[in-house]
């Protein structure tokens, strides 16, 4: 029987020194592309970084989304990627790793980050005021945030530093503590249950659905983080001071834009996020505006933040044993 | 016993007995010997009950019937003495009555020191003369055996014949005894029943003309010998 | 003496590979130097020593559901087995509902739970249920209709009833089916539980080892993780090494036959 050669008969030996080159290849592009997430530049000149939001698209990323819109990035010689993560990994660990150039954070996580000598550092803060509350039915008759604590029910809450501060202040509680995993369902489902939830966010949501959501602010009981900082690595910014800077510049510009007119940003982040209607974006957005511009920042520029704010939390962390006084808080933050 | 134009059909249409007929008077020693898969081992269960004739009749006399399988299968976590009593056990029985019946049936086949063992320390052969003591145990009047020491070597093969044909001289009980081999059915039986190739007919029923108590040495005689070339040629016959 | 020497010869090699994962760990944390990622085993060890009170508090609430839920399985498991066993028509109707126990993802199914029973023990205690319960339902299954046909012979010869045989046949036969089942299930059950209290878990004084994971992870405590996720495998060998002796114990006239087969 005559052997039909065709032009892709190697012999065995040739087969596996391809395969070899194959595999060496393979990793190779892989090892190369996980190493060295180090700012690229590409082809116009603009640095290529990544900005990791630790949520989905909603207000409370506006000002990103409309520097990217608007092209305050790119004026400021940056080429912004912007990844809404899931839940998972803490923000600050994939700005630690080099997993990502710039995250949102919180100042606590900061704060905690440090703890664990991650070199981050918080250079743009979103939210001058706390946004964070807990939200109970208003059916409950409630007065005050110590009523939820001292009273019998269900609270859904994240194990942050503010439940803890919350727990010490309204000591000894009552309410039943359990984990909150997002959405305001359960919450609708029963009356005596309450949830954390953030301001601009979960009310507008549940009142949509027929709920009757009153709102207590953690930050009105004195514990009052920046959130939706913009994080980076402390290397970062002794190596590059002015890519930090121009990364803060375009923020500011960006939020100023999404303050002024949310409504053509707020679409786009609708096309990305189709579980929240236009209708609470543009509610939510309205809604955030005092928390994000008052007067320390219409004096010092948005996103600014002072050491005494961040002297405050460390204390506060130091106390409800987060961290320890090895954290120096002026070292967590810069104003670029 | 009385078989009459036993038939038997098979879901797969495979006919296994066709148009058999076989009377077995009370304590008779028959053993039914036949090429394999020929359908002696239905032919039993058929008697037993534990099948039903496609067509034809089956009719026993007054009695308990006995079965003994070609696998010891002792429920391996009792003991020796509990498994002897199980078909006491079954059937209503109490305990202490129970119990007393399987030691005395262990005693009969030489096991009275093993009662308190367990299966998984008995060798072939002593699970072999349990699951014998079992079928004892309630004093049948039918004892049907399907191969039973086949699986057994030639040594306790041939011990365990000379206790079954004790027993039997003792008991007189109607045996049925299916088995492939010549000797044996020559050595324990009175009478030889042959059946064919399947499906199972009838080709041979030959009486055994061998003294009454037997011992090992009449395996030597002459008349042993001609007797089970009496039954190889019936099974030659047959088509085995 | 042969004792001695068999219990050592039996614990020399897993000891081995213990301290060889124990030391590639240190290296491992030592070179990476990020502990918010590896910990060194000696943070772990530290941990555990430290808060060695809250982590037994956590170990008792986490080993209390775990216990409920993996017995709940096995009880459920073997009487909705013996149920299906009995007649093929249920099973047929029945069985394939069943594997939906195996498929089903608790994260979809914890906040129903919670507003069922409200969060903490019970919904707790259920997810472990959940988890656990289809492979004691398969093997039990597969143990009792899986007999001899010689010996259901011989029990029908002497007009054993159903009842009979079941109770005297089919359930001591498949013991040592049901006992993998239970294995099986003793492990699930822990990670049902440290699962289950991910999502409806309470937080506070004594919370489960589940929760305390998910908070020492927020708040970066990572050598707490560890240490809570050790204890926890440790509750899961504890339960796993207890149905082995059960099962030692019940199984052992059977074991020259089961090494035979």
């Amino acid at each position: 029987m005559r052997e039909e050669k065709t032009r892709f008969d190697f012999n065995f030996a040739q087969l596996r020194v391809l395969r070899a080159f194959a595999v060496y290849l393979f990793c190779g592009a892989f090892l190369v592309s996980g190493c060295n997430k180090n700012t690229a530049t590409d082809s116009s000149g603009a640095a290529a970084v990544q900005l990791t939001l630790d949520w989905k698209p909603e207000p409370e990323f506006g000002g990103f989304y409309a520097a990217k819109q608007d092209g305050a990035f790119s004026r400021h010689g940056l080429d912004v990627t912007l990844t809404p993560a899931g839940e998972g990994a803490d923000t600050w660990q994939l700005v630690a790793t080099g997993k990502t150039q710039f995250a949102t954070s919180s100042a606590d996580q900061v704060l905690i980050a440090r703890k664990q000598n991650a070199d981050v550092i918080a250079i743009f803060a979103v939210y001058q005021t706390f946004p964070q509350g807990i939200m109970v039915h208003q059916s409950r008759g409630f007065k005050t945030m110590g009523d939820v604590f001292t009273h019998d029910g269900v609270l859904l809450a994240e194990d942050n530093a503010w439940l803890h501060f919350l727990e010490n202040k309204f000591a000894p509680v009552r309410v039943r503590i359990t984990y909150y995993s997002g959405g305001v369902s359960e919450f609708l489902a029963k009356k005596d249950y309450s949830q954390q939830c953030f301001v601009t966010s979960e009310p507008i949501l549940a009142k949509h659905q027929g709920g009757d959501p009153q709102t207590f602010l953690i930050a009105d009981e004195g514990f009052n983080p920046y959130t939706t900082v913009v994080i980076c690595k402390g290397d970062l910014w002794r190596a590059h001071p002015d890519e930090v800077r121009a990364m803060a510049a375009a923020c500011r510009e960006g939020w100023r834009d999404y303050l002024d007119q949310p409504d053509p940003v707020n679409a786009t982040m609708h096309g990305l996020n189709a579980d929240m209607d236009l209708q609470t974006f543009a509610e939510a957005a309205a809604a955030q505006k005092p928390l994000i511009e008052t007067d320390q920042t219409r004096a010092a520029g948005l996103g600014t933040m002072t050491g005494d704010r961040w002297k405050d939390l460390a204390d506060q962390l130091v106390k409800l044993g987060v961290i320890d006084s090895s954290v120096d808080p002026q070292q967590c933050f810069v104003n670029p | 016993m009385q078989i009459a134009a036993l038939h038997k059909v098979f879901d797969n249409d495979v006919v296994a007995i066709e148009n058999l007929t076989l009377k077995i008077g009370r304590g008779e020693f028959v053993a039914v010997l036949g090429p394999s898969g020929c359908g002696k081992s239905t032919l039993l269960r058929i008697i037993a009950g534990l099948e039903r004739p496609s067509s034809g009749t089956v009719e026993i006399g007054e009695g308990r019937i006995a079965y003994v399988f070609q696998d010891a299968h002792l429920l391996p976590w009792r003991n020796v003495l509990r498994n002897a009593a199980l078909p006491l056990e079954l059937m209503g029985m109490g305990r202490a009555q129970r119990l007393a019946a399987a030691r005395e049936a262990l005693g009969q086949v030489g096991l009275a020191d093993a009662v308190r063992r367990y299966p998984a320390q008995l060798s072939g052969g002593m699970k072999m003369r349990v699951s014998l003591a079992r079928a004892l145990v309630t004093r049948p009047d039918f004892l049907l055996l399907d191969e039973p020491f086949a699986a057994l070597d030639e040594i306790n093969r041939q011990k365990l014949d000379q206790q079954l044909r004790e027993l039997w001289q003792r008991h007189r009980m109607t045996v049925v005894f299916v088995t492939h081999s010549t000797s044996e059915a020559t050595f324990l039986a009175n009478r030889a029943v042959v059946l064919s190739s399947r499906p199972a007919r009838a080709v041979a029923d030959l009486p055994v003309d061998l003294p009454e108590r037997r011992v090992a040495s009449v395996r030597s005689s002459p008349q042993f010998a001609e007797m089970t070339r009496q039954i190889y040629d019936a099974l030659e016959r047959g088509g085995a | 003496m042969k004792t001695r020497r068999t219990i050592f010869s039996a614990l020399w090699p897993p000891a081995i590979v213990l301290v060889a994962a124990v030391l590639a760990m240190h290296v491992a944390a030592s070179v990476l130097n990020e502990s918010f990622l590896l910990p060194r085993p000696s943070a772990v060890a530290k941990v555990m020593f430290d808060r060695r009170d809250e982590l037994l508090a956590s170990l008792w609430t986490t080993a209390e559901a775990a216990l409920i839920g993996f017995f709940a399985s096995g009880f459920g498991g073997i009487a909705v087995g013996m149920i299906l066993s009995a007649s093929p028509l249920v099973r047929r109707a029945i069985y394939p509902y069943t594997v939906f126990f195996q498929t089903v993802p608790i994260v979809a199914i914890a906040p129903l739970l919670m507003i069922w029973c409200g969060p903490g023990l019970a919904a707790v205690a259920l997810s472990a249920f959940i988890v656990s319960v289809f492979p004691v339902i398969a093997n039990t299954l597969s143990g009792l209709l899986s007999t001899d046909p010689a010996l259901e012979d011989l029990f029908r010869l002497y007009g054993a009833s159903r009842w009979a045989r079941l109770w005297k046949l089919k359930l001591p036969m498949a013991l040592p089916s049901i006992f993998t089942g239970l294995r099986v299930a003793a492990g699930l059950a822990v990670i049902g539980t440290v699962v289950g209290e991910f999502l409806v878990g309470l937080f506070g004084p004594g919370e489960g080892l589940g929760v305390r994971i998910v908070s020492a992870k927020k708040q970066g405590r990572t050598d707490e993780v560890f240490a809570a996720v050790l204890i926890a495998s440790l509750l899961g060998l504890a339960m796993f090494a207890a149905i082995n002796l059960a099962a030692k114990l019940m199984l052992r006239h059977w074991h020259a036959s089961e090494q035979d087969n």
